[in-house]
């Protein structure tokens, strides 16, 4: 289980953190009013001391206690912090908990902290809770979990919740009571989905997701980080770049204050500022501003403290962010975390940025056939003007700095092959007046070497990074040709993004359809005399009129 | 299929598609994560994986789906859980402006 990356086949050195995988899978939240539960999430946490007075106060009338003194349900499940926002919400809408701002930051702090998941728990799914678009889930091959849960749920829903068997036959109750007609749908109707549901399903949910594991119960007796301190920053924004530099962080009332001082590939200040809160000793949810935008972050912290690594994400259009890892300064270790590119074109000269700890000692040295003359130095980062000899050998290449190594590098002569990336994504119809905005679609034209075995698309391609490309939109199939998708869809920009068209009917296609579409996305990228092509596809659809922070 | 004829173009595809076998060929989760390509046809994606199958434009019989509370996942259902969510919009059609999703981003 666990997702699959859908950009690239092959091994891709050139920056296992300047992941391409990206996009969101929902919005955050708002229930009633100007209560926003979302930001139970991201911001200030209250106190988890006054958590169980609370619950007494407030839960206990209709969760009894149990013989052994447990709160039925309630004591009997362990989610993520965003799993725990979307109960209070269900709570509040099923039920007309009404909880105060207050009350449901105290809530949700002191449900994480106690029944949360343990870093190695949450570390398959981090997909969906960095809200990255353009994942595909394996097939879970165990059971009927695809079917049962995954024909409408991602698999990480699933796999973010620990219950015994008990409690999860307690879901499957709750979903036939609420959705009565569930049995009538397809893969329901046409087997003994009842059966399946309530047997089979609790019984491998409680072997496979368990209430009690050692990885929760050592998290639990496990010292937690403090996270307070200077830290070094890289990240990739697709479609944009990479970034990097440094950020700051200050202990502060329920979590941290962060400020980041950062510069994009081509130097450009970006500034961001923003607070957090720390769930469970280790889930960093932020919320703030980059580059004058408000973003959320979701990153998780190491069991030692000296990493975090995550997405953050534009809040109101969660499928554009960027990756973003972070080494603690102050140790005597030194790291690359970054490059402003992650390769060289032979017989050129470049000027490139290293973002990482340590890098004011010790040589740099992008190995045979490749100079680099030092423009300027610090702890955190380095720029340099490389040049790479003509008859510099392509390929996969180590980048060092004294100590610090990194193997996303690549020099090349000629590119062998294109691939759009990602392969497979989807963007959602919006706007157009309505309240659901669009759903965007990022794409980048990355450049590939063919490798050892002289192959396109074999899994030693080296993988140069991404090229500046044109963009072309095509019909995806048959059905898409006649329906004119490629026209009614929406429209490529020229940094690989997608904007779906307006919601709603449009009487001028035929049957008044969405502007809803199959598509295939064309790269088109020139490598001195070459053209190079690649292609994706992209499913332009309809929009979410539900769209939890966990789909 | 024998004792059915199809009658028009998507019903044609879809006795295409079982003659030419490729009806197992669907199989869950084969799309991006949180789509759901199942309960007939899908909301995302048709069976194939592709929209061409979708029952477009949604809004024809978007409130089809939210009162039997079909895609659950995807449409809020007005049986249980959203008793109130189209009261301000008699017709999905002409009103879908007036429809809010029941997570807003903000």
């Amino acid at each position: 289980m666990g997702p699959r990356r859908r950009d690239s086949g092959g091994t891709a050195p050139a920056d296992q953190w300047h992941g391409v995988l990206f996009g969101a899978l929902a919005g955050t939240m708002l229930f009633g009013g100007a209560m926003t539960i979302a930001d139970d999430a991201f911001a200030a946490g209250g106190g988890a001391t006054d958590g169980r007075a609370l619950i007494q106060e407030r839960c206990s009338s209709c969760h009894q206690k149990e013989a052994d003194g447990t709160l039925h349900r309630i004591d009997h499940v362990r989610k993520t912090p965003e799993g725990w926002t979307m109960t209070l919400f269900r709570m509040r809408q099923f039920h007309g908990v009404a909880l105060s701002e207050e009350e449901q930051r105290t809530l949700v702090a002191y449900f994480a902290d106690r029944q949360g998941l343990a870093p190695e728990e949450t570390a398959p799914y981090r997909y969906v809770l960095e809200r990255r678009p353009a994942v595909v889930e394996e097939p879970v091959t165990d059971g009927d979990l695809s079917v049962m849960c995954a024909r409408c749920h991602s698999v990480a829903r699933v796999g973010l919740q620990r219950r015994d068997a008990d409690e999860w036959t307690r879901l499957v109750n709750f979903h036939l009571g609420q959705w009565p007609t569930i049995e009538y749908s397809a893969q329901g109707r046409d087997r003994k989905w009842w059966e399946i549901a309530s047997t089979q399903i609790p019984q491998l949910l409680g072997t496979k997701f368990p209430f009690k594991t050692d990885a929760w119960t050592d998290w639990q007796a496990a010292p937690k980080p403090d996270l307070a301190g200077r830290w070094a920053v890289a990240g990739h924004r697709p479609g944009i770049g990479s970034y990097g530099g440094t950020a700051t962080v200050t202990k502060a009332e329920n979590g941290y204050r962060v400020t980041y001082e950062l510069t994009d590939a081509a130097g450009k200040p970006l500034s961001g500022e923003g607070r957090s809160v720390v769930y469970t000793g280790y889930e960093w949810r932020g919320t703030g501003t980059l580059d004058g935008k408000p973003v959320r972050e979701v990153f998780a912290a190491s069991r030692d403290g000296s990493r975090l690594d995550g997405r953050w994400f534009l809040t109101q259009q969660d499928e554009v962010g960027g990756s973003l890892h972070a080494l603690r300064i102050g140790g005597t270790a030194s790291a690359i975390l970054g490059t402003s590119q992650s390769f060289l074109k032979a017989g050129t000269t470049a000027r490139i940025t290293l973002w990482g700890a340590g890098l004011d000692r010790g040589e740099i040295a992008f190995g045979p056939g490749v100079s680099a003359k030092i423009l300027s130095r610090s702890p955190t980062a380095m720029t340099v003007e490389a040049t790479a000899a003509a008859d510099a050998a392509p390929g996969a290449r180590s980048l060092t700095v004294g100590g610090a190594r990194t193997d996303g590098f690549a020099v090349y002569a000629t590119l062998d092959s294109v691939r759009v990336e990602p392969d497979y994504a989807i963007a959602r119809i919006g706007g157009n007046s309505g309240p659901v905005p669009p759903m965007t679609a990022q794409f980048e034209a990355v450049g590939y070497l063919n490798g050892p075995d002289g192959k396109p698309g074999t899994e030693d391609d080296v993988r140069v990074g991404p090229m500046p490309a044109s963009w072309n939109v095509e019909p995806f199939n048959e059905a898409a040709a006649q329906m004119q998708d490629a026209k009614f869809a929406g429209a490529m920009g020229p940094t690989g993004l997608f904007m779906p068209a307006g919601a709603g009917p449009n009487p001028q296609r035929q049957f008044g359809t969405n502007n809803i579409g199959d598509l295939k996305i064309v790269g088109t990228v020139q490598d001195g005399s070459a053209t190079l092509t690649g292609s994706g596809r992209l499913i332009s659809t309809v929009q979410r009129w539900n769209d939890p922070p966990i789909h | 299929m024998k004792h059915l004829t199809p009658i028009n173009k998507k019903a044609r595809l879809v006795d295409q598609a079982v003659e030419d076998g490729h009806m197992d060929e669907v199989v869950a989760m084969q799309v991006v994560v949180g789509c759901a390509s199942t309960m007939d046809p899908g909301w995302e994606v048709d069976p194939f994986g592709s929209v061409a199958a979708l029952c477009a434009p949604m809004e024809a019989d978007l409130y089809g789906c939210s009162d039997p509370c079909w895609w659950p996942a995807q449409v809020p259902d007005t049986i249980n859980s959203y008793p109130d969510w189209n009261a301000k919009a008699a017709s999905a059609q002409n009103d879908w402006r007036a429809l809010q999703s029941v997570f807003p981003k903000e």
